[in-house]
Parts: structure tokens; sequence; C-alpha cells
């Protein structure tokens, strides 16, 4: 059993665990962060979704002694409230059928918005082919995915990183500080001015 | 449905008075109808739960479902039928899931059943609260009640405009006589009923505060994984527990009913501790079967049938018809797979027990889990969460007991975590079936013969195997029994084998085993007679228009009605649109769901010329009476359609020497986005009380493609899932 800092949605974490668990039950059973869900431990079904610098990071295949000193958010830390324009766009399509699968989802949908912001159909294939819903929600995971990319909020966040530039060095107006402090609380970004830009999309808008 | 005094209270709490209205669920029997008996061999139950609703003091408006939400929005759609006849704003209703006892007896989530059942109770509990509060409001202004409108959560006085919200009525309307026939809105005011209303889940589940089973195990209590015979039907001989003691974290190893279980701090050290407990099976009796052998045993099965349905003298009509047709079906043997596997935690005390788990048969695992303790009913709590799907998986409560037995064993709450190849292994598979169907065609083209024979394995859910037992073939196979078309001289017949390993309901139960075979053989029936498929089916639904059979009457215009819409919105008469480099056709399926939920779908597929299937377009039309929740019933049709097409090009369940040889999502490929058709969903409007739709729209999807393959390719499909190599151009 040995001790492992971590970054969870902004925040600094000491678990202790040993070495080969998967960050998967270190988030869950450790940190009760319950929204990360466990479908199939061998990194096919994406339930377990979190990320990492923008990218989709399968936590039931990270063991915690690689996951040391990284950083990472889950769908607890995507926004305080629910008003990512993901999760807003997941809400408008009404997306999820039992809602399993569906936080994996979303941090998918984050994670290629950032890159793409207007995906074309082969690059969502190439995303959530990669990630099982028995429901059969994919029709509006298709279209959610077409709507969060409309959001200003979603583009703005992909111009890397600029958005968490833009607060802290921005005119030291109260207004700026406010909101890099709750994007700091809010998420993992907000910290650091390497934020990745899918997470920056957080921010409250 | 008769409310009485008794039913309303007042009761003084925390948040002051509260009109509480207790509605009596009489199941199927409430909605007009009787309700589909679960399985072959289970009780035509009726379903008795209580419902309580209850209007506070800050106007919010709190339904206790009685209902499981698997995904299939059945909370959602309960609380709008209560909103609309109430008059509610729609934001001020909200849920809490009811708690199995003796108030709540009936909370079986199955048989895509809650919205029928609940339909006439939940709007006459919802008019008897609105008529009360009006009425509370006319006093109070001392106003006749004729000019006290309800409104999104509160009464107008009409004439002078004043207003009062609902939670002001309270305490004035629970002291007021119970209206014993309210009067129900006219269909043609609903404002909510109809519309597309997101799930009341969603903040939860995209914000990851949704509660599953998997989520309730509380901080500090033990996780366990259970080592089980890999092969169905063995046992546990010993085990050799130091290696897994050896693991840090693991706590106890304990020999249970289902296998061994390791029990540990955490859900790893479970899952490490069970990977390296050493254990001797006696792999029982089925150590050496494969799904071969299985096979062989529906053939044996297959000639001790039954005939559940004749009319006509098929064997003559057969005989005498100038052009005859027979083929054989399969449908393999297949898996549930929802996302979230199995799990159950449990905290046995003495005298007591709490259980919390993700069910569709919450009484029953209450039951189960009071039994196995010794102590009665009310002295173990269930509390339902959400679940990861069910499909009917988690109608059977097998991990109910084995974890209630755990805790008791090592006197600690415990959950018992499945891993997915522990859901995959220990499934309640839906069983293979054969299905012999013969046709006769006359000169003229007609179809004057039809026989129809599905041997089946029994579902063991739903009890023991009962080949003697009237009960086991009474109303089935579902499908052949219920064959909605009129063919003068007509046969279902039915015959079981002994289940080898566990069996159950999977969305849809018999359906779609025996709509791919009746609804593929009838294609076969109508080239063969040179007719349009569309045509031959509208032909034999034209007369008579409704057709009683067993206690069921089935109106052929309603599925009628749904064919020739599906074929208009899919184009039916102009050729699909050409894919460079492969063969495309289009197929349609048709089927009435327990005389009740009417569809059919189309399909457009494509084939390669290596037999590599594509589904380019699935269009449903579906009547399944008055629409509850439009953005609801899309999503289940969506859904089942996905579920069906896994089935029919993708998955099965297979045996090597008694184990089950899938495991994963690897080797059972449901479907995913990038295969995923363009699926249109076109739902009659219709004053019909409502039906289902959670399962239903499973049985056409196989069958419209197999038929859209045969347009393709002149290659008929008579087993699933269907396999490309048999397509090659």
């Amino acid at each position: 059993m040995s001790r492992y800092r971590l970054t969870v949605n902004g925040t600094r974490r000491e678990v202790e665990a040993d070495a080969d668990t998967p960050l998967l039950w270190v988030l869950r059973d450790g940190l009760g962060l319950k929204g990360s869900k466990y479908g199939c431990g061998v990194g096919v079904c994406g339930a377990c979704t979190v990320l990492e610098g923008g990218r989709e990071v399968r936590s039931c295949q990270v063991p915690i002694q690689a996951a040391g000193g990284r950083r990472f958010t889950t769908i607890e830390g995507l926004s305080r409230d629910g008003s990512h324009p993901c999760q807003e766009a997941w809400i408008a399509e009404d997306v999820a059928q039992c809602g399993y699968c569906q936080p994996g989802m979303i941090l998918a949908a984050v994670s290629l918005l950032a890159r793409s912001p207007r995906p074309t159909d082969a690059e969502v294939d190439a995303v959530f082919g990669e990630h099982v819903c028995r429901c059969g929600t994919y029709p509006r995971i298709r279209r959610a995915v077409g709507r969060a990319g409309k959001d200003r909020a979603v583009g703005r966040a992909t111009e890397s990183g600029a958005v968490g530039r833009a607060s802290e060095r921005g005119p030291a107006g109260h207004e700026n500080k406010e909101r890099a402090r709750r994007k700091s609380a809010a998420t993992d970004a907000g910290a650091s001015i390497t934020a990745p830009s899918a997470i920056a999309a957080g921010e409250p808008r | 449905m008769s409310a009485s005094r008794r039913d309303f209270l007042k009761t003084a709490g925390l948040g002051g008075a509260l009109l509480l209205l207790r509605v009596p669920m009489q199941g199927g029997a409430d909605a007009g109808t009787p309700g589909p008996a679960l399985s072959p061999g289970s009780p035509a139950g009726r379903f008795g739960p209580n419902k309580w609703i209850t209007v506070a003091p800050d106007g919010r408006i709190t339904l206790i479902a009685p209902r499981s939400e698997m995904g299939q929005g059945a909370r959602t759609a309960l609380a709008m039928i209560l909103a609309e006849e109430l008059e509610a704003d729609w934001k001020s209703v909200v849920l809490e899931h009811a708690i199995p006892g003796l108030r709540f007896t009936g909370m079986r989530t199955s048989g895509s059943s809650s919205v029928s059942d609940a339909w006439r109770s939940l709007r006459v509990a919802g008019a008897a609260a609105r008529e009360m509060l009006r009425t509370a409001a006319a006093n109070v202004w001392a106003v006749p009640l004729e000019e006290c409108r309800a409104e999104n959560g509160t009464i107008r006085h009409l004439p002078t405009g004043r207003t009062r919200r609902y939670g002001d009525l309270v305490e004035a309307a629970a002291a007021l006589p119970v209206p014993e026939n309210p009067p129900l809105k006219d269909p043609n005011d609903f404002r909510l009923l109809g519309t597309r209303v997101p799930r009341v889940e969603g903040p939860d589940i995209v914000t990851g505060r949704a509660v599953y089973g998997l989520d309730a195990r509380p901080a500090g209590a033990l996780a366990a994984c259970v080592a089980r015979c890999p092969v169905p039907g063995g046992r546990a001989l010993s085990f050799d527990a130091a290696a897994a003691e050896a693991i840090r974290g693991v706590r106890h190893v304990v020999a249970i009913s289902t296998g061994v279980a390791v029990v540990a701090d955490n859900t790893w050290a479970a899952m490490k501790g069970r990977d390296a407990l050493i254990v001797t099976w006696d792999e029982g009796p089925n150590r050496s079967d494969t799904t071969e052998t299985y096979w062989k045993r529906l053939e044996e099965a297959s000639r001790a049938s039954r005939v559940t349905r004749s009319s006509g003298d098929v064997g003559a009509a057969l005989e005498g018809a100038p052009r005859r047709l027979d083929a054989e079906y399969r449908f393999s043997f297949q898996a549930h797979a929802p996302v979230e596997p199995m799990n159950c935690f449990a905290d046995v005390r003495p005298g007591r027990c709490e259980i919390r788990v993700g069910t569709q048969a919450p009484n029953e695992a209450q039951a189960a889990a009071a039994k196995l303790l010794g102590i009665p009913l009310e002295a173990v709590t269930v509390h339902v969460t959400l679940l990861g799907g069910g499909f009917g998986r988690r109608l059977d409560y097998d991990y109910v007991p084995e974890a209630v037995e755990l805790s008791r064993a090592i006197q600690a709450p415990v959950q018992i975590v499945w891993t997915r190849r522990d859901d995959f292994e220990n499934d309640r598979f839906q069983p293979a079936s054969i299905h012999g169907l013969s046709g006769g065609i006359d000169a003229g083209g007609q179809l004057v013969a039809w026989s129809h024979k599905m041997t089946s394995f029994h579902l063991t859910m739903f009890g023991p195997y009962a080949p003697e037992n009237p009960d086991t073939y009474e109303g089935n196979p579902w499908g052949a029994y219920d064959n909605p078309y009129e063919i003068p001289n007509l046969r279902a017949e039915y015959a079981q084998a002994r289940a080898p390993v566990p069996t159950g309901a999977w969305r849809a139960v018999d359906y779609p085993p025996s709509i791919f075979a009746r609804e593929s053989f009838l294609d076969e029936v109508a080239h063969a007679a040179g007719r349009d498929p569309v045509e031959l089916r509208l032909a034999l639904l034209r007369s008579p228009e409704t057709v009683r059979i067993g206690e069921r009457t089935l109106d052929r215009r309603r599925l009628s009605r749904v064919i020739a819409l599906a074929a208009e919105k899919s184009s039916w008469t102009q050729p699909p649109a050409p894919v460079p480099g492969r063969r495309v056709g289009r197929g349609i399926a048709a089927n009435v769901y327990h005389g009740r939920t009417h569809m059919a779908q189309t399909a457009e597929v494509s084939v390669g010329p290596g037999g590599d299937v594509r589904v380019h377009r699935m269009v449903c039309a579906s009547d399944s009476g008055q629409i509850v929740n439009l953005s609801g019933l899309e999503a289940q049709v969506e859904g089942a359609i996905l579920f069906g097409l896994s089935a029919a090009l993708k998955t099965e369940i297979t045996f090597r020497d008694g184990h089950v040889e899938q495991h994963n999502f690897r080797d059972y490929p449901v479907f995913q986005l990038p295969e995923t058709p363009e699926i249109e969903v076109h739902a009659i409007e219709s004053r019909e009380a409502p039906s289902g739709m959670g399962e239903q729209g499973v049985p056409p999807a196989a069958p419209a493609v197999a038929n859209a393959i045969f347009a393709a390719t002149g290659k008929r499909v008579r087993r699933l899932p269907i396999r490309p190599e048999e397509l090659r151009a």
C-alpha cells in the first residue's frame, strides 16, 4: 500500500492504495466520486471515462501508480451545476435512457468538441465507436454532440487554453478574478494557464 | 376506482399540512383490459400497489413512484399523467421511489405495463385532488365552484382574476370530502400528454449524481466478489483461500449458496482476491455441453408439441395446396448485458435487514430476503435505486438473497459486485428456439394454410419446468398464438424443453424469436405467391376488422394503419437509394404486442460482396394509444430497434464444455454508434388508453432486416445472428 497524490476536479487528493488499483476504483471507493462507472473493466465500454488534459482516459485501465501527479476531471467536475454545454445539450436532446453510460459519453463529447467543435460524422463515429450504450441512445448522442458544438462556450474553449489565459492575464477586475476562482473551484482547469481547453469549457458562462 | 374518505389524510409534519392521496392501482384490470401474463407459466397477476401523492404547502407535488426506472422513462410518464389531471406546474412535481412492503405490494416492473397499469388510477387521483383544490378555493373566496379554474399549480377566480397557489389551499382541501367520480380532462385539452418532456432524472444523470445500485454502498461498507461455478449447474467442492487472503484488504473468504465469496475493504481487493482464490468445482451435468447439445435438445423436444390454437384443417389444406412452403427458423441464446452489472448491498442485523439494489422485482426481492432470514416482511427494507439497464434481467432477483446470505454470514454490511464476466456467465439468458413454419398457397395466390410451431426452453426465472401443466401452453407461443392475420386454416403449436442453463425474460420475451420467424416466413409466402409483402399483409388484415384470439381482441384496422404508414414513410413503392458496390433492399415486418401496441417497421439495408450487412434506415410506425411522453416513446423505439438489431446481426451466447463463451462486450458486440442507422418513429395519435412501448420495438426489427436482405440478395436468412458468409455475392 502506497500513498499517491493526484489532482481530481481541481483539488489535490492524497490516496492510499495498492499500486495496481485502477483509477476507477480509487475515484469510486476512495474518493466517493461515483459518477465514473464500472461497465466492463477492460477499457472497451467507456463508462469509466474521465478527462486528462482534455483527452479521454479509461479510468479502469490506469493503475494508480501511473496516475500519481496527474490531473483528472470526472463528470462531477465538469461544471458545478450541470451547465456545461454538453450537459445542457444532453438534457435538451433527452439523450439518457438508463443513463449509466452517459457520464462517459458526455466526457467523450467534451473531449471531441475541444479538438473539433464541428466534428464530422467520421470523427463522431471514431470517438463513440469506442463506447457502449445498451439502451441504444446513439441517435440522440449524435444530435447532442451537434447541438453542443454549436454552443459558443464550446467554441471559445477550443481556442486552446485561451479562456484560462484571458482570465488570469486580463485586467485585474473583480469579474475576471471571480470567474477564475469559480472556474478553479468547479473544474480542473482554473489553476493552471496550461489548462486543457476541453476542461475550460466547464467555465460558467 | 373509487377513492374513499380514508384515502385522504391530513397530516401535520415538519412542512405543515399535506394533502395525501392514496391511489389504489389495479393493474391491467384498471386500464380496462387484462394485463398480459408475464411469461409462459406465470400467473396472470393483478397489480395492487398503492401510491401516495402529496401536495405540500410549498406547492411541491410528490409522486411516490412504484415502478422501477431502468431507462424506459416510466417514472417521467407517470408524473406527467398525474400533473396533467392535477393541472400542476410540471416544475413543481418531484418523485420519490416507493419502498416495497405491505403498502406497496405490486411494484414489479415488467411487460411494458407501467403506464397502462397506472393510466386510469393516476388520472382519477389527479382529478380528485384538482377538484378538492378548486372547491377549497371556492370556499375560501365564497364564490361558485364554476368560477374557479385550476391552472398551472394555482386556482384562478375567473371573474376577478385572483389566484391562489395549490400550496396555500392544502389545509382547506384536506378537510373536504373526496369526489367519487371527479371529471377527467377532455383529451383534447391535454397540454402535457403527447408532448416531448425530458426525463426527470436527466439533470442527475448528466452531473453524475444519479444513484445506481453500484453507487449505493455506504462509505466504509465492505465489497465482495463471488466465485461461481463457470458451468451453470455446477458447485464448489472445495477451495483454498490462502492466496486470496494474502491480498491486502481481503477480510473474509466464505462459502455461500452461489459459490465462494471474497469480502474486502474495497472493490478492487475483492476482485483481486476472487481471482487469486483457488476453487475445485464439480462442473455438474452440463460439463461437456456445447451449443449444439442444446439445439439437439430442442429438436428432440419439438416432437412433443401441443396445438394451442387451431382453425380449419391445416393438414388437409397444406396437402391440397398447389404450392406448399416449409421452413425452419432459429434464434440463438442471447444475453441482456446491461452496462451496469448485477450488484446488491445488504446489511443484515438481528431481526432486520436493509437492502439497496436496482431491481425490477422489489417485492419478490424483499420476500426472498425475509424468507431466507426467517424474519417478517416488514423487517426487510428495500431501497430501489436506478437501474443501469434492466431489459428483463433484473426481473430476477437471484443477486439479492446472495448478498443477504453473505451479510448474515460475515455479520457486516456488504455489497456484492458482479464483474462483467460474472454478469455474462450468470445471466438469465434468452433461450434459443426453433420455429417450424408451413404455408399453403392456392392457385389464386391466396394464403390458405399456416402452421407455426415454436420449440423453446422453459424460463427458469418464472418457475420449474412443467411440460404437463396446461398453463405452459395457454396463450403460447406469443406471436404464433396471437397471429393477427386472417388465414382460413391456421395452427399454432408449442413445445418446451427443460432449460439447461438459467433463462428468463429478455425484452419482449417470446416475441423477438417468434416474430422473426413469422414475419420472415410471411415474406417467403409473399414472394412465392408473387405478391407485394405490404399488399399481402394488408389483404390478410382486411376482414373481419377485429378478431378474438383467446382473451384478447385484435384490432386489425390499427395494425393495417401502421403497416400502411410505415410503407408510406419509407417510400415503399420506390426502390431504395443505391449504394455503390453493394446490393440494396427494403423489407417490412409488423406485430401486435399482446393485442395492444401495434407496430410496423421497414428496414433499408445494403449487403457488400463479402456478405456484410449495413442497415441504413429504419422506419417505425406505431399505435400505442394515447401518447404520454412522445420523447420517451421515440427513445424506446430507437433503443428497442438497436436492441433487436444487435441480436439480428451481431450477438449470440454460445457454450463449450458447459462454459459460456462470451465474457465481455468484445465477444458480445452490441450495436455501437457508427453502425446505428437513421431511425424514424411515426407514432399515431390516438385516444385509446395507452399501451406500452418499452419492449415493443424489438420484435419487428430483425425480420424487417432479414426481409430487406432477401430483397437485396435473394438469400433467405433463417437463423440469427445473420452470418455474412451466407450472403456472399
